[in-house]
C-alpha cells in the first residue's frame, strides 16, 4: 500500500510539474503575449524575439507548418473559439484573416502604425491590417522567351511544362479565388479547365513547385515571391517575373501578412502592442532584407535591390473579403479539380 | 467440521466440471480426492481456495460461508488456507527465505515472529541451509520442500495440495510422501490432497473421495475404496 | 475488490482521456450547419472517389504489412536465434528509421532518388528519371513506409522468440534440423507476436498521410486532412476518419478469431545463455552479406543522405541554437509519456491477458481504435473537451500533450504488457493471494518484479512513439511547449536543407542515446 501511495504521489507531482507550466491566469494581464503565427518560423521568430528584447514582454508562440504537412494554427484558433488562448494571429496571407473575422474569432483594432499602409490592404472595420507582402510571381527556368502572364498556363507552347501548387491549400487557393472574383465563375472555370487540358502538373506546395522549376523539371510555375527570391539567392538558374504588368493587364496578386487581434484573448493590451510593432516600417524593412524578401507596404521603406517596391507593382484589383467568401464557395469545385 | 461443501456445481461452456458435489472434512483429516484427469478434482480444489466461484452451491470454512451461488464472500487471501500448486509457483525473483516471508508480511506478522516461524519450518523441511538460495538453483525435491514450507508457514486451517508430487521420480515421490505425512501429523493440519495416482492416495489418505465426470463415485477409507474399485473392474 | 476498482479506474481514465474527446467529435460529425444530418457520411460513402482512395489505402496497408512481415520475420529470427556476427549492431541500425518521422525519411529518399538527387548525379540524368518515377507513386510510397515500419516486426519477433520455451525446441531438435524446428516449432509459437506486429504496421499504414501525399500517391486519409486544413470542417473531417477506425476493428476481430483457439507456450525469461542459438555454419557469410545489403538499403542510405546534407559545423550549430530547448522538452515529455503509457499498459495488459473483468476485450478494442484514429481527430476532440475556463490548468499546460499520448499510444504498451503477463504463470499470483497478499501487495511483490523486462520494453516503445509524435503534439501543444518534431516541421519551410537535415540527425541521436543507456542499464540489472 505504501508503494502505491508513493507512486500516486509521484504521479500527482509529475502532473503538477507539467501543470506548473500552465500559462493562463485570469486577469490581470501578465507580462506576456501569445501569438499564433502562420508566417514561416524562420522569418517570424527573429521579429518576435526583437519585440521581446525591446519591450520586455515575453512572447509565447504557436507556429504553423506548410499547409500540406500538418494542420496547425488556423485549426487551433477555430477550435479554441470558446476559450481563446491566443492574443494575436500573424497570418501569412489576408484570406485566412478574413475567415477568422467571418467566424467571429477576431476583434477590430486600428493601430496607429497602420496609417501609412494603403487602405486596399486593410479591413475597413479594423479586423485585419496587412503588412510585408508577397506577390504571386512566375518562377521561370526556360532559356526561351519566358511566359509573362497567367494566361500562359493555357498556352500550347507550354503544354506539359508548367506546374502549380495544389489549389486546395495556401496562397494558390487565394489566387484562384481572386481570379473567380475578377472574371466571374464561368470564365474562371473555363480557365481552370484549360490549364488542366494543357497538362499542368499539380505539386504539393509552392516550395515544391519552385524546386521542380529550379531543377529544370518544368519551365515555369506561379509561386510566391519569397520562394522565387530565395531560390535565386541560392544561385539557381531561374528568373522571377511579375505577371500581367502591362497596361490593361490583370496585375499580379499581392498577399500581405495580416495582423489580427483575437477576441477574448488573455492579454489584449500586449496584443495591441505587438500588432503595432508588426505594422511598423522597421519590421517591414527587416522582413524585406530577410530571406523571405517581403514587399513593404509603407512608402519609402528601404529594400534590397531584388525586392520590388509596392508602388512599382501593378496589383490585382480585389477585395479580400469578397475573395474569402468566394474561396469558401469554390472549395468543392477546387476539390474536384484537384482530383480529390 | 472445518470444511463443508454443499451441492456444488461448476460448468465451463456448458460442460459440467463439478456436478452436485457435497463433502465434509473434519479437522485433522487427510482427505485425498482421487480421479482421472478432467474429472473435476482440481476445479473443486480451486473453488475451495477461492480462485473460482461455484455456479451453485456453498463452501463453508470453519462455520463461515466463504462462497455461494456465484458470489465470493471471503477472498482467498482471507481464508487462511495454504496451497501447494502443481507447478509449485515459487517466485523466481525471491530467495527461499523471502518466498516464505512474503505471506507473513502480508498478514502483518511482526518481524521477530516471522523469523521464528520461517526458521522452524525450514528446519522441519531440512532446508535451513538454503534460505538465501534462489528457487532456480534448487533441485526438484528441494523446490517441493520450499513450496510445502511456504504453504505451512502461515499456519493455515486447511492445506490444499494439487498433485504436488506428479513431476517427481519414484524415490523422491516416496520420500516426500513420508515427509508430508510426518508434517501433517506433527502440525495436526487438515489436508485436502488431489491426485490421479492410486498409490499416492492409498498411502496418504485417512479418507478417499473417488471422483469421475464431476461427481463423487465413492467416499470411504482405503479398504472400502479398494474393494469398490476391485468390484468395478471385476464385477463377477 | 481493490483489483476490480483499480482496473475499472484505469478503463475510466482511458475513456475520459481518449474516448470522450473522440465521442464528442463523432457526435458532432452528425451535425451539418447546426442541424442533425447524415450528410457528412452520405457524401463520403456515396463518392466513388472515396472508395477508390480507400482501396489505395488498403492496398498500401496490406502490401506494407506483407512485406514487413516477409522481411522482418526472417531478420528478427536471424537476430534472435543465430550466431550472426554484429547482430546487436544490426538490430540497432534497423531500429533507427522507426525513430525518425516518416515524412523526413521520404525527404531523404527524395534527395537520393529524385531527378536531381544524389543517384542521378552519380549515374546520370536518365537514371534519375527512372528512380524518380519509382519514388513518386505506389511503389515508392510502399518502399518508404516499409523502411519506417520494418523495425516493428523485427523487434517483436526478437522479443517473442527470446521467450520460447527452449525445451520445446530441444524436443524438436531430436528429430529434425534447425530450419525445420524454426519453421514448425519456434515461429508458429510466436504467431501472436507476429500478428501484433502486423496489426500495428497495418494500422499505422492505413492512417499514414504525409508520405503518400509527398510522393503523390493518393490515399484515403487525405479526405480527413483536406476537411481540416482546407475547409476547417471538423465534423466532416471526423466523419472521414471513422472508416479507418472501423476497418481496424474488423482486423482486430479477425485477429481474435485466429488466435483464440491457439495456446502459446512461453517460459519465464531467463538469461541469454539458456536460449538455444542456431549456428549458421558455412552459410554465415551469406547471411551476413544479405543482412548487410538490407541494412544498407533501408538504413545507411537515408541516414547517410541526411548526414551528407547536414555535413557542416555551422548547420549543426544553427540546428542546436534553433532547437536546443525543444530537445530537452521532447525528452522530458516523452519520458513522462512513456511512464504513463507503462502504467496504463500494465493494468490494461493485465486485464486483457488475465481476462480479469468482462470488459477486457472492450478495453482492448478501445485502445486499438484510438491507436487507429488520426492524431488530428483526437487532438481536436481534446481541445473541444478540455479548453474551458475550469479545465484551463490542463489545457494550457503540457498535461494536454500527455493526454494525447495516452489516448493515441496506450494500445502499444497494453499489448506488450499482455504478452509479458502471458509469460508469468497465474499460479505465482494465486500463491501470493492464498498466502494472504492483497491486490497491491501481489502487484508490487510478485507481478512487477517478474514483469519488469516487459515494462522496460513497453517504456522504450512508448518513448520512441511519444518522442516522434507529430499528429497530436502539433495541434495541442501550449505556446512555447513545442517538441523537437514540431520544431523541425515548423522550421522546414524555407530553412536551409542542411539545418533541417542536422535537426533530423539530432533527433536520431536524441532518441537512440537514452535507448542505448537504458538497454545497458537493463543488461546490468540482469
Amino acid at each position: 500500500m505504501n508503494k502505491a501511495l508513493i507512486i500516486a504521489l509521484s504521479a500527482v507531482s509529475a502532473i503538477s510539474f507539467l501543470g506548473s507550466s500552465c500559462r493562463r491566469d485570469v486577469s490581470p494581464e501578465t507580462k506576456e503575449v501569445v501569438v499564433y503565427v502562420s508566417e514561416d518560423r524562420v522569418f517570424s521568430e527573429p521579429i518576435l524575439k526583437d519585440f521581446e528584447k525591446e519591450t520586455g514582454i515575453k512572447v509565447k508562440t504557436i507556429y504553423d507548418t506548410e499547409e500540406t504537412k500538418s494542420t496547425g494554427a488556423m485549426n487551433r484558433l477555430i477550435a479554441e473559439k470558446d476559450n481563446p488562448q491566443a492574443d494575436i494571429y500573424w497570418a501569412n496571407e489576408p484570406i485566412r484573416a478574413v475567415v477568422l473575422k467571418q467566424k467571429g474569432i477576431s476583434t477590430p483594432y486600428f493601430s496607429p502604425n497602420a496609417k501609412g499602409i494603403p487602405s486596399v490592404f486593410k479591413d475597413p472595420e479594423g479586423y485585419l491590417t496587412g503588412f510585408s507582402a508577397r506577390a504571386r510571381v512566375l518562377v521561370v527556368s526556360t532559356e526561351a522567351e519566358p511566359p509573362r502572364s497567367i494566361l500562359d498556363y493555357t498556352n500550347e507552347e507550354w503544354k506539359n511544362r508548367s506546374v502549380i501548387a495544389n489549389p486546395l491549400f495556401g496562397t494558390t487557393t487565394s489566387w484562384v479565388a481572386a481570379i473567380f472574383t475578377i472574371w466571374g465563375d464561368n470564365k474562371a472555370k473555363e480557365f481552370m479547365e484549360k490549364i488542366k487540358d494543357n497538362g499542368v502538373k499539380i505539386s504539393a506546395s509552392n516550395g515544391e513547385s519552385t524546386l521542380l522549376v529550379a531543377n529544370k523539371e518544368f519551365a515555369f510555375s506561379l509561386v510566391d515571391s519569397d520562394d522565387a527570391t530565395n531560390v535565386i539567392r541560392d544561385g539557381k538558374p531561374v528568373k522571377q517575373i511579375y505577371p500581367d504588368q502591362e497596361q490593361g493587364g490583370l496585375g499580379c496578386l499581392v498577399l500581405p501578412n495580416a495582423a489580427v487581434l483575437i477576441k477574448g484573448g488573455p492579454n489584449p493590451e500586449n496584443g495591441k502592442k505587438l500588432i503595432d510593432y508588426l505594422l511598423s516600417a522597421e519590421t517591414e524593412r527587416k522582413l524585406a532584407f530577410a530571406d523571405c524578401a517581403q514587399i513593404p507596404l509603407h512608402k519609402g521603406v528601404e529594400t534590397p535591390i531584388d525586392v520590388k517596391k509596392i508602388e512599382d507593382i501593378k496589383t490585382m484589383d480585389i477585395d479580400y473579403e469578397v475573395v474569402a467568401t468566394k474561396l469558401q464557395e469554390i472549395q468543392e469545385y477546387l476539390k474536384e479539380w484537384s482530383g480529390y | 467440521m472445518i470444511l463443508k461443501i454443499d451441492n456444488l456445481y461448476k460448468s465451463y461452456d456448458a460442460i459440467g466440471a463439478v456436478n452436485g458435489i457435497s463433502l465434509n472434512v473434519e479437522k485433522g483429516e487427510r482427505v485425498v480426492i482421487l480421479g482421472p484427469s478432467g474429472c473435476g478434482k482440481t476445479t473443486l480444489l480451486r473453488i475451495t481456495a477461492g480462485f473460482i466461484q461455484p455456479d451453485r452451491g456453498t463452501v463453508t470454512i470453519d462455520e463461515v460461508t466463504v462462497a455461494a451461488d456465484g458470489k465470493c464472500f471471503v477472498e482467498p487471501e482471507n481464508r487462511n488456507i495454504g496451497m501447494v500448486f502443481q507447478d509449485l509457483a515459487l517466485w523466481p525473483h525471491m530467495s527461499v527465505y523471502r518466498n516464505l516471508e512474503f505471506g507473513l508480511q502480508a498478514r502483518k506478522i511482526p518481524k521477530k515472529e516471522r523469523r521464528k516461524r520461517i526458521d522452524q519450518i525450514l528446519v522441519k523441511m531440512q532446508m535451513k541451509q538454503y534460505e538465501n538460495s534462489s528457487p532456480n538453483d534448487l533441485s526438484g525435491g528441494q523446490q517441493q520442500r520450499v513450496a510445502l514450507a511456504r504453504a505451512l508457514v502461515s499456519q493455515p486451517k486447511i492445506l490444499l495440495m494439487d498433485e504436488p508430487l506428479s513431476n517427481l521420480d519414484l524415490d523422491l515421490n516416496l520420500l516426500l510422501r513420508k515427509e508430508i505425512l510426518r508434517l501433517q501429523q506433527d502440525l495436526d493440519i487438515t489436508m485436502l490432497y488431489v491426485t490421479h495416482d492410486r498409490d499416492e492416495a492409498f498411502s496418504l489418505a485417512t479418507r478417499i473421495i473417488l471422483m469421475s465426470h464431476g461427481k463423487i463415485q465413492k467416499v470411504g477409507n482405503v479398504e472400502e475404496v479398494t474393494e469398490y474399485l476391485s468390484d468395478l473392474f471385476n464385477p463377477c | 475488490m481493490a483489483k476490480k476498482c483499480t482496473l475499472l479506474l484505469i478503463i475510466l481514465l482511458l475513456a475520459v482521456i481518449g474516448l470522450a474527446p473522440v465521442v464528442s467529435m463523432f457526435i458532432k460529425s452528425f451535425f451539418v450547419d447546426g442541424e442533425l444530418s447524415f450528410k457528412n457520411y452520405q457524401i463520403l460513402f456515396q463518392s466513388k472517389r472515396q472508395w477508390s482512395l480507400l482501396s489505395h489505402s488498403l492496398g498500401l496497408a496490406c502490401g506494407t504489412t506483407f512485406i514487413t512481415v516477409l522481411l522482418g520475420l526472417p531478420l528478427g529470427t536471424v537476430f534472435a536465434k543465430t550466431d550472426l556476427p554484429l547482430k546487436k549492431l544490426f538490430t540497432v541500425l534497423f531500429v533507427i528509421p522507426l525513430v525518425i518521422p516518416s515524412y523526413i525519411l521520404a525527404v531523404a529518399w527524395f534527395y537520393f532518388l529524385g531527378r536531381g538527387g544524389i543517384l542521378a548525379e552519380l549515374l546520370g540524368a536518365n537514371v534519375g528519371v527512372i528512380t524518380s518515377r519509382f519514388l513518386f507513386g505506389f511503389w515508392g510510397t510502399l518502399f518508404v513506409i516499409v523502411s519506417t515500419l520494418l523495425p516493428i516486426v523485427i523487434i517483436l519477433t526478437i522479443t517473442y522468440l527470446r521467450i520460447v520455451d527452449p525445451r520445446l525446441e530441444e524436443a524438436g531438435k531430436l528429430s529434425a534440423g534447425w530450419p525445420v524446428v524454426l519453421r514448425r516449432i519456434s515461429i508458429p509459437i510466436v504467431m501472436p507476436g507476429v500478428f501484433l506486429a502486423g496489426l500495428i504496421v497495418f494500422i499505422l499504414t492505413l492512417g499514414e498521410f504525409g508520405v503518400p501525399f509527398s510522393l503523390r500517391f493518393e490515399v484515403f486519409p487525405i479526405e480527413s486532412f483536406i476537411q481540416f486544413s482546407a475547409f476547417y470542417n471538423f465534423n466532416a473531417a471526423t466523419a472521414a476518419a471513422v472508416p479507418l477506425g472501423l476497418i481496424t476493428l474488423i482486423v482486430l476481430i479477425i485477429e481474435r478469431l485466429f488466435l483464440r483457439k491457439k495456446t502459446f507456450q512461453f517460459r519465464t525469461v531467463g538469461p541469454e545463455e539458456t536460449r538455444i542459438m542456431m549456428p549458421l555454419g558455412k552459410k554465415k557469410p551469406l547471411f551476413f552479406i544479405a543482412v548487410s545489403i538490407l541494412a544498407f538499403i533501408f538504413v545507411i542510405i537515408p541516414i547517410g543522405v541526411l548526414m551528407i546534407k547536414s555535413f557542416s559545423f555551422s548547420a549543426y550549430h544553427e540546428a542546436l541554437v534553433r532547437g536546443l530547448d525543444s530537445i530537452f522538452r521532447s525528452l522530458l515529455y516523452a519520458s513522462i509519456g512513456a511512464t504513463s503509457l507503462v502504467i496504463f499498459g500494465f493494468f490494461l495488459g493485465y486485464l486483457l491477458e488475465r481476462k480479469a473483468l468482462r470488459l477486457s476485450f472492450a478495453a482492448d478494442s478501445l485502445a486499438i481504435f484510438l491507436f487507429a484514429l488520426p492524431g488530428t481527430v483526437i487532438s481536436i476532440g481534446l481541445i473541444s473537451l478540455w479548453n474551458t475556463q475550469a479545465t484551463n490548468f490542463i489545457y494550457a499546460s503540457a498535461v494536454i500533450i500527455l493526454f494525447g499520448y495516452v489516448a493515441q499510444y496506450t494500445a502499444l504498451s497494453e499489448r506488450i504488457m499482455a504478452a509479458t503477463f502471458s509469460q508469468i504463470p497465474h499460479s505465482t499470483e494465486e500463491a501470493a493471494q492464498i498466502a494472504g497478499a492483497g491486490w497491491f501487495c501481489r502487484l508490487f511483490g510478485v507481478l512487477v518484479p517478474q514483469a519488469k523486462y516487459g515494462m522496460v520494453a513497453a517504456w522504450l516503445v512508448g518513448f520512441i512513439f511519444c518522442l516522434k509524435d507529430l499528429g497530436i503534439t502539433m495541434i495541442v501543444y501550449p505556446p512555447a511547449h513545442d517538441t523537437l518534431p514540431v520544431r523541425i516541421f515548423t522550421l522546414m519551410a524555407n530553412s536551409p536543407e542542411q539545418v533541417i537535415a542536422a535537426l533530423c540527425m539530432i533527433m536520431v541521436v536524441v532518441t537512440c542515446l537514452p535507448l542505448g543507456v537504458l538497454t545497458m542499464v537493463t543488461k546490468y540489472m540482469r
